[in-house]
């Protein structure tokens, strides 16, 4: 029964992570690696503001939301101010360069980890009730996803993704509407870090390396961006899988970069044979000439 | 004294090592400028030559030059793939910037988690030792890897230089770099001339990664914080200028090799992602040389004051 309430939290979280990571590369059309290093930031700074700190537990996630939202318009606003390419490179750096800080500061617990995180409803509820807290916040965020790419917002989010020129044209400000989009979903990405730091309790850097951006990359494409159910599937779909390859008993060294395999091969399968996705959009992938063109 | 050495055992050593550097950054830096495309593959380019080298010297004992072809070899084949199978299709379906970005990285990420699975995830070298002998000048230890690495960049620049300054294919990368478009209304095709330039990128990684896997240790991932750097050297070059881009990466190398003197080694690493924010915030367009905007303004002033009084006579 732990065990399912362990796969059901983790496979809320990433469904948060994934619906939050398509409202920045399938909405705003902003390319970043680094949403597992928001995930990081929300894990450590819950857990150090709750531990050390004695924060309780609900404030110390909205700190960690708050210090993942600030990181990503401290990564955003340089990068953007230049162009949108810039802030794929930025966040390579960004993602690398920070777990290389986290690796090597001693009130992280560095490479070895960040234990005996203060633990949040199970102990006075039992473990059932931080499951339902973690699904109210998945459906809430997926929910908060659909709402705002429907919105007013949402269409002039799509005009900006499809054509900024004129959408500067009309006088709006397409690089704030970009931090905004970014900073929202990487908060999210920082709200679902907290969530996971105080039911696990323990986090070390190794699990927001790269391997997490492509997996969260993975559930985004297989899945289906701009869609709403998309990442859902794809969460739900490339959950399953690592734990169907665990029941393989394959040694952590083997096991690691076969996920890795599993996780990039996807997309470049689906990127060349699928590109819409399990649940398909129209025109994800194709560059603004090109639909032009197709009309 | 001691001070005075130890700066120019660093200054020699920071020369050396930037022998690598350099070639990953003009290789980056080249792609960009031609074919336009932010090539992050780059790093499994440089991946599967380091492997390739590996396996030839540890696993079969070939000798280094056979490694060398051989490395050479699966680069080429890796690059001509990477243009023909990857690139080619996606400009055809004309996809957006977006997913080309995806695509580069997601291309060397495979690439490492399929070395990780061969190889395992620890340090290997292409020799079984990475130490050479050392001869002291001066007080200045000048290692047998130093002279030769050095030659064989400024050679393969040397080769490179003349290759885009006197050949005709060379000139048609000029050509394609300025104006894509324009350059086909002249006959040039584009698709032989962005593969020639996968072709150059993909030897220049190839000779780069056989430096660096002589003298350092090389995981999995250690493509990828090299093609790092040299994206750093190319932004801070200027996008566009492959000689700045080289400059930046010999700067860069003195910078990092220095740091040692300031800075404990375990942070060391990190100032790769310092260089990359700084390149970003402070000279997303490259550093500026005013010297020689000033020599070029100065230049074209001299040429209007000779044409004003020709122009004159013949008036």
């Amino acid at each position: 029964m732990e065990y399912l309430d362990g796969l059901i939290v983790i496979v809320g979280l990433y469904v948060i992570l994934a619906a939050s990571f398509n409202l920045i590369i399938g909405y705003g059309g902003l390319v970043s690696i680094a949403h597992p290093v928001f995930f990081a930031l929300g894990a450590y700074a819950s857990a150090i503001l709750a531990r050390d700190l004695a924060l309780p537990v609900p404030l110390a996630m909205l700190g960690g939301t708050a210090v993942a939202l600030a990181a990503s318009i401290a990564l955003a606003l340089p990068s953007l101010r230049v162009s949108g390419d810039y802030l794929l490179i930025a966040s390579i750096g960004f993602q690398l360069g920070l777990l290389e800080v986290i690796k090597n500061l001693r009130f992280t617990g560095g490479s070895s980890g960040f234990i005996n995180i203060p633990p949040f409803l199970i102990r006075d509820f039992g473990r059932a009730s931080y499951v339902a807290l973690v699904l109210a916040a998945t459906a809430g965020v997926v929910f908060l996803v659909r709402w705002i790419a429907r919105s007013d917002y949402g269409r002039a989010m799509s005009a900006m993704r499809d054509d900024e020129l004129a959408f500067a044209s009309i006088g709006r400000n397409a690089m704030w509407m970009k931090i905004a989009i970014f900073a929202l979903g990487s908060g999210l990405a920082g709200l679902a870090g907290a969530l996971y730091a105080h039911y696990f309790r323990f986090v070390t850097p190794e699990q927001f390396e790269l391997l997490q951006s492509a997996a969260i990359l993975t559930m985004v494409v297989v899945g289906g961006m701009r869609t709403t159910w998309g990442p859902v599937v794809g969460a739900l779909l490339l959950e399953a899988l690592p734990q169907a390859l665990a029941f393989l008993n394959l040694p952590p060294s083997v096991l690691g970069p076969i996920q890795g395999l599993l996780f990039t091969g996807l997309v470049l399968v689906f990127m060349f044979f699928r590109p819409q996705g399990l649940v398909p959009a129209q025109d994800v992938w194709r560059g603004a000439r090109a639909a032009k063109e197709s009309r | 004294m001691l001070e005075a050495t130890i700066i120019l055992q660093i200054l020699w050593t920071s020369l050396a090592t930037a022998s690598y550097y350099v070639l990953f950054a003009v290789a980056f830096a080249l792609v960009l400028k031609v074919t336009r495309l932010f090539n992050f593959a780059q790093a499994a380019i440089m991946t599967i030559a380091f492997y390739t080298a590996f396996v030839a010297v540890q696993w079969l004992a070939w000798p280094a030059w056979a490694a060398f072809a051989a490395m050479l070899a699966t680069t080429l084949a890796a690059s001509y793939a990477l243009e023909r199978i990857g690139f080619e299709a996606l400009r055809k379906r004309g996809v957006s910037v977006m997913f080309v970005f995806v695509f580069t990285f997601m291309v060397s990420e495979f690439v490492d988690y399929l070395a990780m699975l061969i190889f395992g995830t620890w340090p290997q070298t292409i020799f079984p030792t990475m130490f050479w002998p050392v001869t002291l000048v001066g007080n200045i230890a000048i290692s047998a890897w130093d002279l030769p690495a050095m030659g064989a960049t400024v050679g393969a620049l040397a080769l490179l230089f003349a290759f885009m300054r006197f050949s005709r294919v060379g000139q048609f990368m000029t050509g394609v770099a300025d104006n894509p478009d324009l350059a086909e209304l002249y006959g040039i095709s584009k698709r032989r001339i962005f593969l020639v330039t996968m072709l150059i990128a993909g030897a220049f990684s190839a000779l780069g990664m056989f430096l660096y896997g002589t003298r350092a240790q090389v995981l999995p991932q250690t493509g990828l914080s090299l093609m790092l750097f040299a994206v750093a050297a190319t932004i801070i070059g200027g996008i566009g200028n492959v000689a700045g881009a080289a400059i930046a990466a010999v700067i860069l190398g003195v910078i990092q090799n220095a740091s040692i003197l300031v800075i404990s080694s375990e942070w060391q690493g990190f100032l790769l992602y310092v260089f990359l924010f700084l390149a970003i915030i402070f000279f997303p367009n490259g550093l500026r040389l005013p010297q020689r905007r000033r020599f070029v303004t100065a230049a074209r002033e001299a040429l209007v004051e000779q044409d004003a009084p020709a122009a004159e006579g013949k008036a």
